[in-house]
């Protein structure tokens, strides 16, 4: 995906952008700053959700516009963070709606391929015992599996996830980080991200992007952009950084 | 992920069977409006000869109960239809203005004199559906989708409107149009003959025809516009193609049966509680028990008073209305 020029300004009221960005196949870029920097909007945009005021968005080459809605979304999957409070479906049901861009028309019933693609999406996530559960009884960590499961189930080259850890506890985050890498290493899947968890970030991605005010502050693999100082100066805290293993860990000073 | 300590599966519901007796129900309530009626009526002589008895059954009662068949399906599934766009239990024609507007258009067909008789009326009902349609998501569309509360508010301003429109279009009509339009504003379904049916039976059909080619986005809907879209819905198209198909045919309906409120939000509330969320099943559910609810209300409206004739619209509002207040008291409660 290459963004060249974006910029979402509804209203006149300046969002994001004009800002340059390019994704490239297989890798895991994850989107950080501070809150209101235009991270959802970012992402918003590169799902094709939100037409940009200006600029230009092409994936594989070919402008968004070319695509119908329905042929974007079997190419780009989104993980939306704000969601309705009660869907009453099963899990089961909700990860078939993620087969819709690939029924042979809008009203085209599922066929043997898209049950198979659900069982897939479900085993990828280790929420088969969760199928048939309705979606409203699960915890906030087994649900969001079931959305991530969802977004698979769509078999797109792309997949988009605004937030994906919030809410959850250590356990469940530590199993989506332990899903995106799983995703993204051994089946070459590109992610896109937008995390408040720089460590989350730091984890699982191979390049971070830095968003302030809507535009990009700084862009390159996480050792780079998260040292003490660049945070410093993006979240106004202090932070120290421990380099133990292959990717930095960050640690916010709190206490004054 | 982790399992979660109780593995409870969901209440199985049987849709099939739902359906199916539904089905039946619609044999039964079109057999009781044929037959049953403030006079009693001789089988016999109304099959075989052509007298009387014939014309009851041929010419009042069967067209009287295809009639209620159809509107009743018509309304309930055009309640399920903006009930899944918008994501509300309250949301129906009527609660949302649009019956209002096509009310408003058919009385000033009817008051004009409108030429073309109901094809005149229907298509003025029409218009003022759409408009008030169009005002009333209009106003409630934002760039984060639809204010479900500014939709309901929109849609009160606009009933409360055209209804203040009709009283003004009556109060300066000759009295005989007057009395026309107040009795047509009741909401009934007594015709002569098959003239109505068959003018609102392709509106019908297409109306089903419609949302059935929809059922997959109007069930995406369930997790939320953002979600839909995501997996490829259009929803400026769905919208679109929703609000312009139930306006037709709320507009086609208004003007033969005038304004019957709250089959559209009884019905596909009930059916959802009996077969689920799937539209699938929701979409022949409303169908079938809009048809036999409006069916059997009628044969009420015949017969309560007999031999005074209520009109229908009456029986249903006077039903629908607590109906309406018990659904906000729960969703409050909820």
């Amino acid at each position: 995906m290459s963004a060249r020029g974006l910029t979402w300004h509804p209203g006149g009221k300046r969002v994001l952008g004009p800002l340059d960005l390019e994704v490239h196949a297989g890798e895991c870029l994850a989107l950080v700053g501070p809150n209101g920097a235009g991270k959802t909007t970012l992402l918003r945009l590169l799902a094709g959700l939100i037409e940009p005021t200006a600029g230009t968005l092409a994936f594989a080459g070919e402008p968004y516009r070319r695509f119908s809605r329905r042929a974007f979304a079997a190419r780009v999957a989104y993980v939306p963070q704000i969601r309705p409070a009660r869907v009453p479906l099963s899990v089961r049901e909700l990860v078939l709606h993620g087969r819709y861009p690939h029924l042979a028309g809008p009203a085209a019933a599922p066929r043997e391929a898209d049950f198979e693609a659900v069982a897939r999406a479900l085993a990828t996530t280790a929420i088969e015992h969760l199928a048939d559960r309705p979606l409203d009884e699960l915890s906030g960590g087994e649900r969001q599996a079931a959305y991530i499961a969802a977004a698979l189930a769509q078999e797109t080259p792309v997949l988009v996830l605004d937030e994906p850890t919030t809410f959850l506890d250590a356990g469940h985050q530590r199993e989506v980080c332990g899903l995106l890498t799983r995703l993204h290493g051994e089946a070459g899947q590109t992610v896109v991200l937008a995390s408040h968890d720089l460590n989350f970030a730091s984890a699982v991605a191979d390049r971070v992007a830095a968003l302030v005010c809507g535009t990009l502050a700084a862009d390159g693999p996480p050792a780079e952009i998260l040292t003490p100082e660049r945070l410093a100066g993006l979240f106004g805290a202090p932070f120290e950084v421990v380099h133990g293993g292959a990717r930095p860990v960050t640690l916010l000073r709190l206490a004054p | 992920m982790r399992a979660h300590p109780q593995s409870r599966r969901p209440a199985r519901k049987r849709p099939g069977l739902v359906l199916a007796a539904l089905g039946l129900g619609w044999l039964v309530a079109l057999a009781a409006a044929t037959l049953l009626g403030s006079q009693s009526l001789d089988l016999g002589a109304a099959l075989t000869g052509d007298g009387k008895a014939a014309t009851i059954l041929w010419q009042l009662r069967l067209p009287r109960a295809l009639l209620a068949l159809l509107v009743g399906g018509v309304l309930a599934s055009s309640g399920l239809a903006f009930q899944s766009l918008f994501r509300n239990a309250l949301a129906e024609p009527y609660t949302l203005g649009v019956a209002g507007g096509a009310a408003l258009g058919a009385v000033l067909a009817l008051a004009a004199e409108v030429p073309g008789g109901l094809l005149g009326v229907g298509i003025a009902a029409f218009l003022g559906a759409l408009a008030a349609t169009a005002i009333v998501v209009g106003l409630s569309f934002s760039r984060q989708g639809t204010e479900i509360s500014t939709l309901l508010l929109a849609g009160v301003a606009v009933s409360v409107s055209t209804t203040a429109l009709i009283l003004f279009v009556q109060y300066f009509s000759d009295p005989n149009r007057t009395f026309q339009i107040v009795r047509w504003m009741m909401g009934g379904l007594a015709v002569v003959g098959y003239r109505e049916v068959l003018w609102l039976l392709p509106w019908a059909l297409g109306l089903a025809l419609l949302l059935g080619a929809h059922r997959w986005e109007l069930n995406l809907l369930l997790t939320g516009e953002e979600t839909a879209a995501a997996r490829g819905v259009d929803l400026s198209r769905l919208r679109l193609v929703v609000l312009g198909g139930v306006s037709l045919a709320v507009g086609a309906l208004v003007a033969v049966a005038g304004p019957i409120g709250f089959v559209g939000l009884i019905v596909p509330h009930a059916v959802r509680s009996l077969v689920g969320h799937d539209q699938r099943h929701l979409l022949p559910g409303c169908l079938l028990a809009g048809g036999i609810f409006l069916a059997l209300s009628d044969l009420g409206a015949r017969t309560v008073a007999s031999p005074t004739e209520l009109p229908v619209g009456i029986l249903t509002a006077a039903a629908g209305g607590p109906f309406f207040l018990w659904l906000l008291f729960t969703r409050r409660r909820g």
